[in-house]
Formats: structure tokens, C-alpha cells, sequence
């Protein structure tokens, strides 16, 4: 690949309108302090690391919809996070005595809800733009989406025929088989949950380069920054409940969350659940900064 | 002392530069060699507040020039530098001998 290429790959890193002012004559400086010679690793992280930030700059000063944006992606992550959840917590009910858990189901029934809870409110983020979106529709707009609009339905239509596929085996397998008996079922599941997990991010994708290109009044900004703080506070509450759920079964039974067989003397550091605590705390930082951010601006 | 925006400034107070002139320039007076990403990243943040502008017409060595806004911004950051530049040197000048132990080492 010619100097030139190279540099010009480079730039996109930047947002366009950087580019549209500044690509030109960065380009011709990479080009002059390339002198001829492959590019840098050294050059390359730099350029990198600046157009990033113009990125975040651009993204974030003045504009009103960064918080939204920002809550918007936690809420994916934080999605991803309650999916190994899901996973992980699909036996400890059974797996324990009657009565035995009473923290543990408390803990577990106030995240099912609160889960619910937040879910409604993302979608009443959403729903509130729908007269700005029609409008942007009705005016031409779909051109602008559509690459993000399809990527997304195409992975939703494989996930839909992946999740078929998995659901009918898995009905002819054994409870440990399902459950990391079975290599080759634990390879498919894998790859079904990557599948599932580019399907969110996709919409998640195509959900915040739509709203950045409508028009939205001053009170759905206002009702947007009051359910960005709203969703940050019930995700910071999600992410206790998990705790507790977790320390209590792990102090009950901890070879409750490694599925069927229960392993009488395993560890509650299930690495899945580590994972998962892991993302739901970054998630739930994301969202409180968005929150924050929607409130400032 | 090594903040990007005022080794720029300090280059193009001699003159008109382009980016990669900017460059060889602090290079030269700084002994730091800045990325083509933090060089430019810094131009558009110094361009952006007015405190230097760009001459002639868009192109790949397109010069950057000093504004009077920034020729002040340059005179307060170097005032505050000779502060502490002085600050410093008096310390130094002031500062008691090193006691020497018996081993002849300083402590």
C-alpha cells in the first residue's frame, strides 16, 4: 500500500468534519515525516489516539444527545452482562432446598424487575422520538440509516434461524450435556451468544446514528436527560441485586451456579459471573456519566 | 513546558509555518518531536480559539500564522514560565552545600 493510502486510511479516525478541514494538509504531514519510508507503528498510534479524541470531542461538546447516546450503549453492555446472568442462573433454584435461599430469591426477583422496569423506560426513550423519526423519514432520510437499519435485520434474521436451530438440538440433549458436557453444543452456544451479542450492538448502532440525525424538540431532550439519570440509578440498583444474589447463593451453595450435575465443593467464582459483575459496573459507570453528561449540556 | 500548543505558538512567533515546518521547527528549539496527530490535534484547538489562522488557500502545506490574540496568549505563558524559571534558579542558588559524611558521600 503507497504512503499516500495509508495516510489517507489513517484519517479515518477522524469524525468528517475534521476531516473536511484538516484531513488534507494532516495527510500531507504524515506523508512528509513518512519521508519515503513505511509508516510508523509509533505514527500510526498517534494518529489514532488524536482522531479518537476528536471523536469523543465532537460527539460530546454541544451536544445535547450524548448523554442519551451514552446511557444508550451502558443499556446494551448491561444487557449483554444480564444474558450471562440469564445463563448462569438457569439452575440454582432447583439446585437448593426449599426455603434455604430467601436473600437469593429477594435479590433475584428485584432484578428480574428492575430489569423490566428499565427496559420500559428505554423504550419510552425511544417511543418519544417517533414523531421526529417519521418526520426525518417522510423527508428523505432513510438513505442516511439504511446501511445500519440492514446490517442490523440481516443479523436479527440469522440469529432468529440460529436460535431455532440451537433450541431443537438442545431439546434432544441432556441438562448436563447443555450445560459444558458437550463440546461441540458448548462451541454452537458460543457462537450463538457472539451472534446475539453483534445483533444488539448492531441495533444498538443503527438506534444511536438515527437519533444523532433527527430533529428533536427541547422537552424530549429534557424527558430524555430525566430517563438517562433514571435508567443509571436502576442499573446501579440491577448490579447490587446481582451481588447480593450471588453472595447469598454462594454462601448457600456455591455449586448451584455451575449448572447440572451441582459440583458439591465448586467455587462461586464462576469466571462467567465475574464477567458479567464486570460489565454490569462498567455499564452502570457509562450510564451515570451519560446521565450526567444529558444534565450539562 | 513540553504542551503542545505553546511550543506552536512559540514557533510561529518567528513566522509564518506550515504543519510540517512547525514540527522541525520544535524539534529543533524543544528536542521534542511531536506525532502528526497530536501537532494537528493542537491546531485546531489553538485555530479554534482564535489564536492563530491560516494563510492562503487550503492545501496540503497550507502555513499557520500568529494572531495578536495569540502573540498575548504567548506573552502570558511565557511570563509564567519565567516565574517559575526564576523561582527555580533562585532556589537553586540558595540551596545549602551538601554536607558531606565521613565516607565523602553527599547526603
Amino acid at each position: 500500500m503507497s504512503i499516500d493510502r495509508s495516510a489517507e486510511r489513517l484519517l479515518h479516525w477522524y469524525p468528517a468534519s475534521w476531516r473536511a478541514r484538516y484531513g488534507e494538509e494532516l495527510a500531507g504531514l504524515i506523508v512528509d515525516m513518512s519521508d519515503g519510508r513505511r509508516l510508523s507503528w509509533r505514527l500510526r498510534a498517534d494518529v489514532a489516539a488524536a482522531g479518537a479524541r476528536e471523536r469523543l470531542r465532537v460527539k460530546g461538546v454541544g451536544d445535547p444527545r450524548s448523554g442519551g447516546r451514552m446511557v444508550l450503549w451502558a443499556w446494551a453492555i448491561f444487557v449483554l452482562a444480564g444474558m450471562v446472568v440469564a445463563k448462569t442462573s438457569e439452575h440454582w433454584r432447583s439446585a437448593l432446598p426449599p426455603g434455604a435461599h430467601p436473600v437469593a430469591s429477594i435479590a433475584f426477583v428485584a432484578l428480574i424487575v428492575l430489569a423490566a422496569a428499565t427496559a420500559v423506560l428505554v423504550l419510552a426513550g425511544i417511543a418519544v422520538t417517533v414523531p421526529s423519526l417519521v418526520a426525518f423519514l417522510w423527508s428523505g432520510g432513510w438513505s442516511q440509516i439504511r446501511r445500519w437499519i440492514l446490517a442490523a435485520s440481516v443479523l436479527t434474521a440469522v440469529l432468529v434461524v440460529a436460535t431455532a436451530g440451537l433450541a431443537a438440538w438442545a431439546h434432544g440433549l441432556t441438562p448436563a450435556a447443555r450445560n459444558g458436557h458437550d463440546a461441540l453444543y458448548g462451541a454452537a452456544f458460543l457462537t450463538w451468544v457472539a451472534l446475539a451479542s453483534a445483533t444488539l450492538l448492531a441495533w444498538t448502532k443503527a438506534g444511536t446514528g438515527t437519533a444523532d440525525r433527527l430533529s428533536l424538540s427541547p422537552t424530549v431532550l429534557l424527558l430524555h436527560a430525566r430517563l438517562t439519570t433514571a435508567i443509571a440509578a436502576l442499573m446501579a440498583l440491577m448490579t447490587a441485586a446481582t451481588v447480593a444474589w450471588w453472595v447469598a447463593v454462594a454462601t448457600v451453595a456455591p455449586g448451584a451456579l455451575t449448572g447440572p450435575p451441582a459440583t458439591p465443593h465448586a467455587s462461586a467464582l464462576v469466571p462467567a459471573l465475574v464477567v458479567a459483575a464486570v460489565l454490569m459496573m462498567l455499564a452502570t459507570t457509562l450510564a451515570a456519566a451519560g446521565a450526567r453528561r444529558a444534565h450539562t449540556v | 513546558m513540553n504542551d503542545p500548543t505553546t511550543l506552536i505558538l512559540t514557533s510561529l512567533s518567528s513566522g509564518e509555518r506550515h504543519g510540517y515546518a512547525l514540527q522541525q521547527d520544535i524539534e529543533r528549539f524543544a528536542g521534542v518531536r511531536l506525532g502528526p496527530g497530536t501537532l494537528y490535534g493542537a491546531i485546531a484547538r489553538l485555530e479554534e480559539r482564535g489564536l492563530i489562522e491560516a494563510v492562503g488557500d487550503a492545501g496540503r502545506r497550507r502555513p499557520y500564522r500568529l494572531t495578536a490574540a495569540g502573540a498575548d496568549a504567548l506573552e502570558t505563558s511565557l511570563a509564567q514560565m519565567r516565574t517559575i524559571v526564576e523561582e527555580g534558579t533562585a532556589g537553586l542558588a540558595h540551596r545549602p552545600s551538601p554536607v558531606l559524611n565521613v565516607a565523602g558521600a553527599r547526603t
